[in-house]
């Protein structure tokens, strides 16, 4: 726990306090609006795989704006690299714009994550911090996107930018720019994301800077600090009230990849015990940095806690993490991260299934946990323009103590991220969607039932077409609780225009040419409590919408004619 | 004589203007029946129906139907392999942190979305004409369910309407009497779920609005009003009976939306054009900006919308406006972290503020404001009714415990914080967006809103604030500011270039035609029919759009140049840069309007009468930071033109309340109006 610097001093009055620590949060709010409005690429503007942050002079998360709450843990290791690495008298200046995208050193997640961090100077000093972190679509690298199951070193999934200035003191080096423009394959989206980014931060400073002006610095700065620790103190009354003890899980999935976890909750420690991992993988890039598998625990830390509240570095203090190096949930450079979200996924929700039976109202049965990160591209039917899709895929949540599962959302990890609607991308991506519905494959039966993943079928419309995918969860489905039933899988089927199908759970570019279909399907979750004692109204109800079949129905829950 | 009803959630107000003045009334609101409320409050005023030439409604039937699910039993009809896309929505869970998060669930339930063979591509080409054979059998089972109204919304209906329009006139021969909407006809543009969305609350309320408007027509046309009702809607405009019907769901926002078209149309006429408008009622608070004279319209608009709710989008032109739970009946309280906080829970009427005495037991806003000597004791309730000091004693004692603050101390927390929250709201339709503040007025409204203003204003730099005359009922009197008007929007994306001119004229011409006819079909009067165009706007490559307001001139490749030079100022002033690239069109807008002969506010009779003699005594005051004093009492009704009140000093009558701190200057011109300069 950390102490507030002598210089600040109490006698402030916590009405004008509050104020400025609402203002924090408008801050970040305008930052994300702006990111949003102004964004080039679908992944940002729409699947909002970006988030944005405020942090007090030494680099502590003070408030954020997030479409993915698991981005709001991953700003702060970047901020607080770059002022390590300017530690310098005169290094860091008014206006200047950091770009660093490296995993293993700051940057957290993998090379297509770009974080931009500025300082805020009010009177010649550092006040704060601004940064922002964005999926950009292509940085160059051996595969389309960048982003492969394949890769098996950094150097092959796109450009590095290990905390340079791309801004110095205001000015544009435009030579970085040049740099990374030239490594993209979608130059003009890049730039769009690089200014919006911009826009974003430019938009918080001018907001920050009125606040110091209006309340006066030191008011501002100690607002700040205690904010922090008013996240803290929310988090350890929060833990009074969980259950103390040692939980664990363990799961094999595909490949007989086993993990395992184990989690100790005393009455001031949240410890996550990793120690027993596979090493990380020189052959695929299932790997994650040791930041990201930290941002694991703290998104579980922050479910069972306080999840109505705001986070910040406060809301994590209790958090500790122990884990091997060169494990693959703490990979060492130069090894491949691109698809380190399956890899914090698998983690995540390894933890989630050690603590929900002791936590059966803050935490549901297993869901479809997988991103199932879909990644098409090729010459668009009527304009020849090379376009790029990058999604994530919808799918079903686990079942509850008390109610059935959610269809059809993001993952744990994701947060207000919107699919993109049908007529859209047709219209832009030239592509033809047969059918979006819930996946009706049986599964996920329960007292209460795992909700429905979706079955989404794009038709390709033109020659010269390829698909990357890596997707969990394929062979194994959700865990259910209490006697609930397990759910269905994640993967995708790729139907060729003469009718032959493959199923994948990976693939990297592989062909698609005109009327071949790639259906993607996910997972329904896992179910809560003994399918017998769901109620038979319910299962009636469930039939009448085509939620079950009236077979599987007399065979699962034993329904009487 | 011109008449305007407001039906809002506690209170049905009514604004009579005629050649002599106006004259306002206030009845209580009688759920589920409000046309009832509407006769009474008629009658409280004592007017008689055959003398009205324009009777103005806005109701809140629409939005109370969608509110407490009273509507229709509705029935989809969808593309094939799209049934599930109302329940799939976007997938998104603004509780960002929170793994036992519940989706809301879809207003249609699965039995009832329903498939037909059939399919549009992006451009409107047909890849497969419907199988309308397969209705029939849909049919028989909305029947057999139950099913009161019928929903239709296929994929790129809005390109091209024909398939839904083959459905429609199916399904109407084969059900002559149900309740039809197609999604083209009240939403023209693209995204499937926010259309689907869009259709199924509009076909879900359309029966109840129906039922209502022929009931409203009807009991006024027994008692002799001549002319047809108009209806208040969303887009700060009014629509005939017919228009209201067609596209009910136009009508949800329409109380809020009068107001802030009335504020503009005082802008107009005291030569204020530029303002900040502030409407703060008993639950919440809503603002928005008005530039020139206009208000801005979206249709970014969402119910049962919050920071952990997805809510359910509704694609109608809706004044743009940001709506915070801060009024009157504002519940302070404090947080585990022991942070006080006021809203967005309210006491409502009932059981209403502590001083109510009607069994609440929170502090609001309105007893804070009491505490304060804000709030004239005398006065309370309309001066009906004493405040129950034991209960707001009571009340405040269980705050002081948690907080160890004093009564006075937290009273005047709570005002700090409610006002901070205003503050971020009005910061959020001016500075968020590009606006500086110190170029505009604030214009207060609603119950609370001139005791607050002037606390606001100072933070937000606002030069100057008006409070209109009748500011408590100052929305129903908006109502008789309006013209007719209606809406049109469609998605149609193209370059906006010069070489692309010739398509983007075609584009808007087509609307226009398409507009006219519907308009002249709805009762719109030819001859006064008048049109603006819109466009939304972008750079090539992004998602969101910027609305530009165009002259209405033909595109060519001349002009072209200087209508995109409007929309890089307007991204640059949203969003601090322009780029050098193309720009795409996204929607066609056109707003058709037909104006009404309204009348101005009338000048307020001078007698000669001096201020002292509508002094009516002082008080006890407390200003927070401008501390406490004792401020002199001004009766509101006797005040007249061109009086000069300098704080500390109070201002009011049984229904508003004008706080002037100390050294501010309050002047009244020449319509009743009060003004007060912020600077010097």
């Amino acid at each position: 726990m950390s102490t507030s610097p002598a210089s600040i001093t109490n006698a402030h009055d916590p009405i004008t306090i509050e104020i400025i620590q609402s203002a924090l949060t408008a801050i970040t709010d305008e930052m994300f609006a702006t990111m949003c409005k102004t964004a080039m690429s679908s992944i940002i503007y729409e699947v909002l795989d970006f988030g944005v942050a405020l942090f007090n002079a030494r680099g502590e998360l003070a408030s954020s704006g997030s479409g993915i709450p698991g981005f709001i843990g991953m700003l702060q290791p970047g901020v607080q690299a770059i002022i390590s690495k300017f530690s310098g008298a005169g290094e860091i200046n008014d206006g200047d714009i950091f770009l660093l995208n490296i995993p293993h050193k700051g940057g957290v997640s993998h090379i297509n994550d770009v974080v931009l961090i500025m300082p805020v100077f009010s009177a010649g000093h550092i006040i704060g911090w601004l940064s922002n972190k964005a999926h950009w679509v292509d940085l160059g690298g051996a595969f389309p996107g960048g982003i492969s199951p394949d890769a098996t070193e950094i150097y092959q999934e796109g450009l590095q930018l290990p905390g340079i200035k791309a801004i110095d003191s205001g000015k544009l080096n435009q030579a970085v720019l040049d740099i990374i423009l030239s490594n993209s394959r979608v130059p003009e989206t890049t730039e769009g994301d690089f200014w919006a980014g911009v826009a974003s931060m430019r938009a918080g400073q001018k907001r920050f800077l009125s606040l110091a002006e209006k309340y006066g610095e030191d008011a501002v700065r100690f607002a700040i600090e205690d904010y922090i620790e008013l996240g803290e103190k929310i988090a350890r009354q929060a833990m009074a009230d969980l259950p103390k003890g040692v939980f664990h899980a363990q799961e094999t999935l595909e490949d007989d990849l086993t993990i395992n976890a184990v989690i100790t909750i005393t009455d001031d420690k949240f410890l996550v015990d990793l120690r027993n991992n596979p090493k990380q993988s020189a052959t695929s890039s299932l790997n994650a940095s040791h930041d990201s598998t930290f941002v694991d625990c703290m998104m579980i830390f922050k479910a069972i806690t306080s999840p109505e509240t705001f986070g910040n570095a406060g809301s994590f203090r209790p958090i500790e993490m122990l884990v091997d190096t060169g494990s693959m949930f703490a990979a060492e450079y130069p090894t491949a991260v691109g698809v380190y979200y399956e890899a914090s996924m698998l983690m995540f929700d390894l933890l989630w299934k050690a603590l929900a039976p002791a936590m059966p109202e803050r935490l549901t049965a297993g869901h479809y946990a997988s991103i199932c990160g879909t990644f098409m591209g090729g010459p668009h039917p009527e304009t020849g323009h090379n376009h790029g899709i990058v999604e994530p895929q919808l799918g079903g949540w686990g079942a509850s103590q008390d109610s059935d599962g959610v269809n059809a959302l993001y993952t744990g990890f994701h947060g207000d991220t919107f699919n993109v609607p049908v007529e859209i991308t047709e219209q832009r991506n030239g592509l033809m969607v047969d059918r979006l519905c819930l996946n009706d494959a049986p599964g996920g039966e329960g007292e209460f039932i795992g909700g429905k993943g979706i079955t989404l079928d794009y038709r390709i419309m033109t020659e010269k077409w390829w698909l990357t995918m890596a997707y969990v969860r394929s062979e194994v489905g959700p865990w259910g609780l209490k006697g609930g039933l397990e759910g269905t899988t994640n993967y995708v089927e790729v139907v060729r225009a003469d009718g032959e199908t493959t199923r994948y759970s990976a693939c990297t570019a592989v062909p698609l040419g005109q009327d071949d279909v790639v259906k993607v399907y996910t997972a329904t979750g896992g179910g809560y409590g003994d399918p017998k004692d769901r109620s038979q109204e319910k299962v009636w109800e469930d039939i009448k919408n085509g939620y079950v079949s009236p077979e599987r129905a007399k065979q699962i829950y034993g329904l009487s004619d | 004589m011109r008449v305007a009803t407001d039906v809002g959630g506690t209170f049905t107000d009514l604004v009579c203007v005629e050649e002599t003045g106006i004259r306002i009334a206030k009845s209580d609101t009688t759920p589920p029946n409000f046309e009832q409320g509407v006769l009474k409050v008629v009658d409280k005023a004592d007017i008689e129906l055959p003398a009205i030439e324009d009777f103005v409604h806005g109701t809140t039937v629409v939005i109370n139907a969608l509110l407490s699910r009273r509507g229709a039993k509705t029935g989809l009809i969808t593309t094939r392999g799209f049934r599930d896309v109302l329940e799939i929505a976007r997938g998104n869970r603004p509780d960002l942190f929170n793994l036992a998060f519940d989706k809301p669930a879809p207003f249609v339930p699965r039995y009832l979305r329903q498939e037909i063979t059939e399919r549009l591509d992006y451009l409107g080409r047909v890849i497969e004409a419907p199988k309308l054979e397969e209705l029939a059998l849909i049919i028989d089972g909305f029947k057999a369910d139950g099913v009161e109204a019928v929903a239709i919304a296929l994929l790129h209906s809005y390109v091209n309407p024909d398939h839904e329009l083959a459905v429609e006139r199916r399904v109407r021969e084969l059900w002559p009497d149900v309740s039809i909407i197609s999604s083209h006809a009240i939403c023209g543009e693209w995204r499937e779920y926010e259309r689907t969305s869009t259709v199924v609350l509009s076909a879900y309320v359309h029966p109840i609005a129906k039922g209502y408007l022929a009931s409203l027509d009807d009991q006024m046309g027994a008692r002799g009003l001549s002319s047809k009702p108009l209806i208040m809607r969303s887009n700060g405009g009014v629509a005939t009976v017919d228009g209201a019907r067609n596209d009910p769901i136009s009508m949800v926002e329409s109380g809020p939306a009068s107001g802030m078209l009335g504020a503009a149309a005082l802008g107009r006429q005291i030569g204020e054009p530029n303002l900040i408008a502030l409407d703060i009622g008993g639950t919440t608070a809503k603002t928005a900006l008005i530039e020139d004279a206009a208000v801005k319209i979206t249709t970014n608009y969402k119910i049962e919308w919050d920071r952990a709710n997805p809510g359910y989008p509704i694609r109608t032109p809706v004044v743009d406006l940001v709506e915070i739970g801060n009024g009157g009946g504002s519940i302070a309280w404090v947080d585990d972290g022991g942070r006080l906080h006021v809203g967005p829970q309210s006491a409502g009427a009932l059981p209403g503020p502590a001083a109510y005495g009607r069994g609440g037991t929170n502090i609001t806003t309105t007893d804070a404001n009491l505490m304060l000597g804000r709030i004239n004791p005398a006065l309370f309730l309309g001066g009906l009714q004493k405040p129950n000091w034991d209960n707001v004693n009571a009340a405040f004692a269980a705050l002081e415990k948690e907080l160890g603050e004093s009564k006075d101390d937290i009273a005047r927390g709570i005002i700090r914080i409610a006002n901070a929250n205003m503050i971020n709201a009005l910061k959020l339709v001016s500075l968020n967006k590009g606006y500086d503040p110190r170029d505009f007025a604030l214009i207060a409204f609603g119950g609370g809103g001139a005791m607050h203003a002037v606390a606001l204003a100072e933070e937000l730099m606002t030069p100057k604030v008006i409070i209109p005359v009748n500011s408590s009922v100052f929305s129903a009197w908006g109502m008789l500011m309006c013209d007719l008007r209606r809406d049109f929007l469609k998605t149609d994306v193209k370059l906006f270039s010069p070489e692309t001119a010739g398509a983007v004229e075609t584009a808007f011409k087509d609307l226009e035609d398409h507009a006219r006819t519907v308009s002249l079909k709805e009762g719109m009067p030819e001859d006064k029919l008048r049109m603006e165009r819109f466009a939304d706007m972008r750079y090539a490559g992004q998602e969101h759009t910027v609305k530009v307001a165009l002259p209405c001139k033909a595109f060519d490749a001349q002009t072209i140049g200087q209508f995109a030079d409007e929309f890089h100022r307007a991204h640059k002033r949203e969003y601090t840069f322009e780029l050098d690239a193309p720009i795409e069109l996204v929607n066609v807008h056109i707003v058709v309007f037909a104006d009404i002969d309204k009348k101005p506010l009338p000048e307020r009779t001078v007698t000669g009468r001096t201020v002292d003699e509508t002094h009516k005594g002082a008080r006890i005051i407390d200003f927070d930071e401008a501390g406490i004093h004792e401020a002199h009492e001004y009766d509101l009704g006797g005040l007249e033109p061109g009086m000069l009140i300098t704080g500390p000093a109070v201002i009011e009558d049984a229904t508003t309340t004008l706080v002037i701190s100390p050294g501010k200057r309050a002047e009244m011109d020449a319509y009743g109006n009060i003004h007060f300069e912020m600077v010097g």
